[in-house]
């Protein structure tokens, strides 16, 4: 019996919860309705309205300018409708993917470096462009190379970044050691990494990101022609293996001698915030440079940006810039224009851009760039400057994608530099397997 | 005539048979309906190269084949013995010890059982991940302790052999569902048992062990089946702790399953890789299931 | 006297020790709900403190603000709903089907038993896709349909619980109420359901709280922000590719709690009462 009093009390408080839960709904929504019926209204005569559906992943500040921008141009455009949806970067592509598997995903998408994986769900936009849709006029075919793959244009960035070492200048004035210039070697950063060590009993450099450093840069810094992944994305572009033996025994004799943190200590970076060198514990880091702001601000003391450093110091830099996400259209989309209409706008327009604040990165849209000028703080007009630093620097034919095997390839190498650490392999048999490893991933 | 269509209808619906299949009826629609085709597919995928994106193409027994190279896999699944191996026991016999020290009858009970089930309420949220990398840390709260006894502090994340151990305890902490089941368990066994043991002068160890003990074993069964299997699903834990690192030290195979699938768009791959981690426990839980033959005590009798 | 005083000794010794693993076990807990008061500075770099120095409660606010326009209420209303419907309906379904499984005997109980069995050895990880384009083709995304319906169907890990719940309830008590007339059907009503109580509110608790916490099903089957449940709402604040705003995460945290707290506090008193007739003596 008193089971079920105690079943029906259970079940009788739910549904009261959930009919007051339906209740608040309803209003919300119909709240909605009266708010878009003055809309309808005037649209009523185009027929019916145009839904659109968006979604991308970031931070909070990302999903509120970007809604605030959906909001001013629903308010132009009276027939459109934009449905947005925004996730965590783990459950964006999760989701993404059940999508794609059921031919349903969002008309714009936002995509990463990863889109070549995603290509057979794409429009090119190069229609749109020749048409006069999307106004590429003030942007350089630089930038728009950056989202390009075998010639057509996938989406247009929504910001491009590029990557550096941020350090911090007092912490090498007092370790004796002078600050990296443009041309500095990877010579130099392991005997500053060292000599910090060594003076300040600190690490001398917090976590890199090894793959980009010792693979995707550290090829195109031994031959300008060359690239880790082959232009044709459908292989290596590169065949000696030893070429990468140099970073694998740098990184395993630096974490040896202490001036590198352990992967232990590595696993403890939470983000941004408990990176070794915010928390003084180390006088540089790796830094993508519209994360410089951020690192900043979060260590609270003047730091610097300094460029990757180099194999040889008149060698190439290897560095490149390169879109940090772009929005694509999707093939399930009914329309299309409409959506490359919208998008546009998103990139294009100033207004709008000075909501968004170069959040994404540093627009290529030089009319974005002067009207957010004014706003910028001294940090963001030196990752600026950083990225045109960079962005002069004499390159060869840069592949700027990362083909689908990707994501297995760059866990694997750290993989491999974690057993060159804990000493299984030598750094050259360790190169060589890895090799082979991603080689085979092609196959 | 009619009465004796009558009485067969009634006599069948009657029937035990009959009324078998009305109970398990929602079982079998859901199985056929939802269960059953997602199975096939995963069985079929393992069979082919599959990305997501494009359309599958039938690859034969390669997938299972790569398995057999795959040094990774086979760390994964030597990890994955070797958490459940040692999560499993230490989590079910405190979940137990915990379970019968709360029967004590005090006015306090609810309050500590509640207390020790608060841990399972946070599951494997960011901010549980957070505070457990913190406890764990260098210079975190158990190297301070170990610091105090004179023990060098341990790099958890950082040594091969020691990154299961948070991870061991971590799930061991979470024992809360396990102890209100045996709870729940204790509470079915009747207290005449008891009463007449103790008139019989048994003491309070020979009361556990032939009256709790058998009473309970139908339940420890349950929880030992399904602790191995969801030990052996584990994932969360070495998803937001360790990543699967340091060197694959903590690579769960549900993580390797997850990486293979989602980060490296070979479902097929993944696809196979569970099925072999089917074959694998179909066989624990039978082994589990003919020994239960000879400790199990079941009031209903077979 | 003296065995007495040993007694009382003993009972707190008891008491003490309970109380001090209990706090090793709620430490954790202590430390998250201390940091719903605390700013990012003061959780990452002073995180050994339980005492936060400033109270923060504007980290609450912040938190419950939402999501571009979305609150936590909306957020916590459909978390409740789902929980809600897939506890009871897990209840009132696996139990049924428990007592098919334990107590009748027919052809293909046993095959249908193994296959229950199999369906927990497979990865969710692989049959999330199949499952989701099953689901769509029934034109069932995005809803909470494919949320609530497969526990109207039985839930594998509760199904077999139940039954060994049942394989406790002795035998004599179906057949003696079989030969007072009672029907099978009777049997589980009048018989069954009720002595099942400790398993049901087990199962009750435990479904509720995985429910709760689930956050793969409804990521992928939901899509709206205003259909989100709190455990989406809870990742969005960790993002890995920007500053995290801890406060407000662990404050959300905090109060997602509650409802699963009080669940377990509410049912737990049926786990408790009594087992001073029926469990150990101290």
């Amino acid at each position: 019996m008193k089971v079920k009093r105690v079943l029906v009390l259970f079940l009788a408080i739910l549904t009261i919860l959930s009919l007051t839960a339906c209740k608040s709904k309803e209003t919300d929504t119909s709240a909605d309705q009266s708010g878009n019926s003055n809309n309808t209204a005037e649209t009523s005569s185009d027929g019916e309205k145009i839904v659109l559906r968006m979604a991308w992943w970031g931070s909070q500040a990302r999903h509120d300018k970007t809604i605030e921008v959906i909001e001013m141009y629903e308010k132009q455009h009276s027939n459109i409708d934009i449905e947005y949806e925004f996730y965590d970067s783990d459950g964006y592509f999760t989701k993404l993917n059940t999508l794609v598997a059921s031919d349903k995903v969002w008309d714009m998408f936002q995509l990463g470096g990863n889109f070549p994986v995603y290509l057979s769900k794409i429009v090119p936009l190069d229609d749109y462009i020749a048409s006069g849709v999307i106004d590429t006029s003030n942007t350089t075919d630089t930038f728009l190379k950056t989202t390009q793959y075998e010639g057509k244009q996938i989406g247009i960035s929504n910001g491009v970044n590029t990557y550096g070492v941020a350090y911090d200048p007092a912490m090498f004035k007092e370790a004796g050691v002078a600050e990296p210039d443009q041309n500095w070697t990877w010579d130099d950063y392991a005997k500053a990494c060292n000599t910090i060590h060594e003076k300040l009993k600190i690490y001398g450099s917090s976590k890199f990101d090894d793959f980009v450093a010792g693979c995707s840069c550290g090829i195109s810094q031994s031959d300008i022609n060359l690239n880790f992944y082959a232009l044709t994305n459908d292989g290596l572009g590169f065949d000696d293996y030893s070429l990468l033996t140099d970073y694998i025994q740098m990184r395993a004799d630096l974490t040896e001698s202490g001036a590198y943190p352990d992967p232990g200590a590595i696993s403890e970076i939470k983000d941004i915030e408990g990176d070794y060198l915010v928390t003084g514990e180390a006088a540089m880091t790796w830094v993508a440079s519209n994360q410089f702001i951020a690192l900043s601000q979060a260590a609270g003391r003047e730091l610097k940006l300094a460029t990757i450093p180099r194999k040889t110091s008149d060698g190439p830099a290897g560095a490149a810039i390169q879109s940090s996400q772009m929005f694509c259209v999707s093939k399930d989309c009914e329309y299309p224009e409409e959506a490359a209409e919208f998008l546009n706008f998103f990139w294009t327009d100033e207004e709008a851009n000075k909501i968004l604040a170069g959040e994404r990165g540093m627009s290529i849209f030089s009319n974005v760039t002067e009207v957010q000028v004014p706003d910028l703080s001294s940090e963001e007009v030196a990752a600026n400057d950083f990225v045109n630093l960079v962005g002069s620097f004499e390159v060869g034919e840069i592949n700027p994608v990362s083909p689908e095997p990707y994501q297995a390839i760059e866990d694997y190498y750290d993989l491999i530099i974690q057993k060159v650490i804990y000493g299984e392999f030598t750094a050259e048999d360790g190169a060589k397997g890895f090799y082979e490893f991603a080689k085979s991933q092609f196959e | 005539m009619k009465g004796n269509v009558k009485s067969a209808a009634r006599k069948f619906i009657y029937r035990e048979s009959t009324v078998g299949y009305v109970f398990a009826l929602p079982f079998i629609i859901g199985f056929l309906g939802f269960t059953l085709i997602p199975i096939v597919s995963s069985l079929y995928y393992s069979f082919t190269d599959y990305n997501l994106i494009q359309k599958e193409s039938w690859i034969g027994a390669n997938n299972y084949m790569r398995l057999l190279h795959d040094e990774r896999f086979w760390k994964s699944l030597k990890v994955t013995l070797r958490y459940v191996l040692l999560s499993v026991p230490s989590k079910l016999c405190f979940a137990l010890f915990v379970a019968m020290i709360l029967t004590r009858t005090t006015k306090l009970t609810g309050f500590y059982r509640s207390l020790f089930y608060v841990p399972s309420l946070i599951g494997g949220s960011i901010a549980v991940a957070l505070v457990w990398k913190e406890l764990f840390s260098r210079k975190g709260l158990i190297n301070q302790i170990l610091g105090i006894v004179d023990i060098k502090a341990v790099s958890w994340f950082g040594d091969q052999k020691m990154a299961l151990i948070p991870l061991i305890l971590m799930t061991v902490w979470q024992f809360g569902s396990s102890m209100i089941i045996f709870a729940a368990g204790l509470k079915q066994i009747p207290g005449t048992y008891y009463e007449a043991a103790k008139i019989d002068g048994a003491n309070r160890f020979r009361a556990f062990l032939h009256i709790t003990l058998p009473g309970l074993s139908p339940v420890i069964l349950y929880n030992l089946i399904m602790q191995t299997i969801s030990a052996f699903m584990s994932f969360t834990q070495a998803f937001v702790i360790t990543q699967g690192g340091p060197n694959d030290a903590t690579n769960f195979y549900a993580l390797y399953v997850y990486d293979n699938a989602f980060e490296y768009y070979d479902m097929g791959y993944a696809s196979a890789m569970s099925w072999v981690m089917l074959a694998i426990m179909s066989l624990i839980t039978l082994v589990i299931f003919k020994s239960s033959k000879h400790w199990v005590f079941s009031e209903a009798g077979n | 006297m003296n065995s007495k005083t040993r007694k009382v000794l003993n009972r707190y010794i008891y008491h003490v020790l309970i109380l001090i693993t209990g706090f090793i076990m709620v430490y954790p807990v202590l430390w998250m709900i201390s940091g719903s008061l605390k700013n990012n500075t003061e959780i990452l770099n002073d995180s050994l403190n339980l005492i936060p120095p400033h109270l923060r409660w504007d980290n609450f606010a912040r938190g419950w603000k939402g999501f571009g326009g979305t609150s936590f209420r909306t957020f916590f209303a459909n978390s409740f709903i789902i929980a809600g419907i897939s506890t009871a309906a897990t209840v009132l379904s696996s139990a049924c089907i428990a007592y098919s499984f334990s107590r009748l005997k027919y052809l293909g109980r046993k095959l249908l038993f193994t296959l229950m069995i199999m369906t927990l050895l497979l990865p969710g990880q692989v049959l999330l896709i199949p499952q989701y384009v099953l689901y769509n083709s029934l034109g069932l995304v995005p809803s909470i349909i494919p949320l609530i319906l497969p526990h109207f169907l039985g839930q594998a890990f509760f199904i077999y619980q139940m039954m060994q719940f049942m394989a406790g309830i002795p035998r004599e008590l179906d057949e003696a109420a079989f030969v007072d007339g009672c029907s099978k059907y009777g049997i589980f009503s009048y018989i069954i359901l009720p002595l099942l109580k400790p398993a049901v509110i087990t199962t009750i608790i435990i479904q509720f709280y995985w429910k709760w916490d689930d956050f793969q099903g409804p990521l992928v089957y939901l899509s709206k922000p205003q259909s989100y449940t709190v455990s989406i709402a809870l990742k969005l604040f960790a993002d890995s590719s920007s500053a995290t705003d801890y406060g407000a995460m662990f404050a959300m945290s905090t109060l997602s709690l509650i409802p699963v707290f009080l669940i377990f506090l509410f049912f737990n008193q049926y786990l408790t009462e009594g087992i001073s007739t029926s469990g150990l003596k101290g």
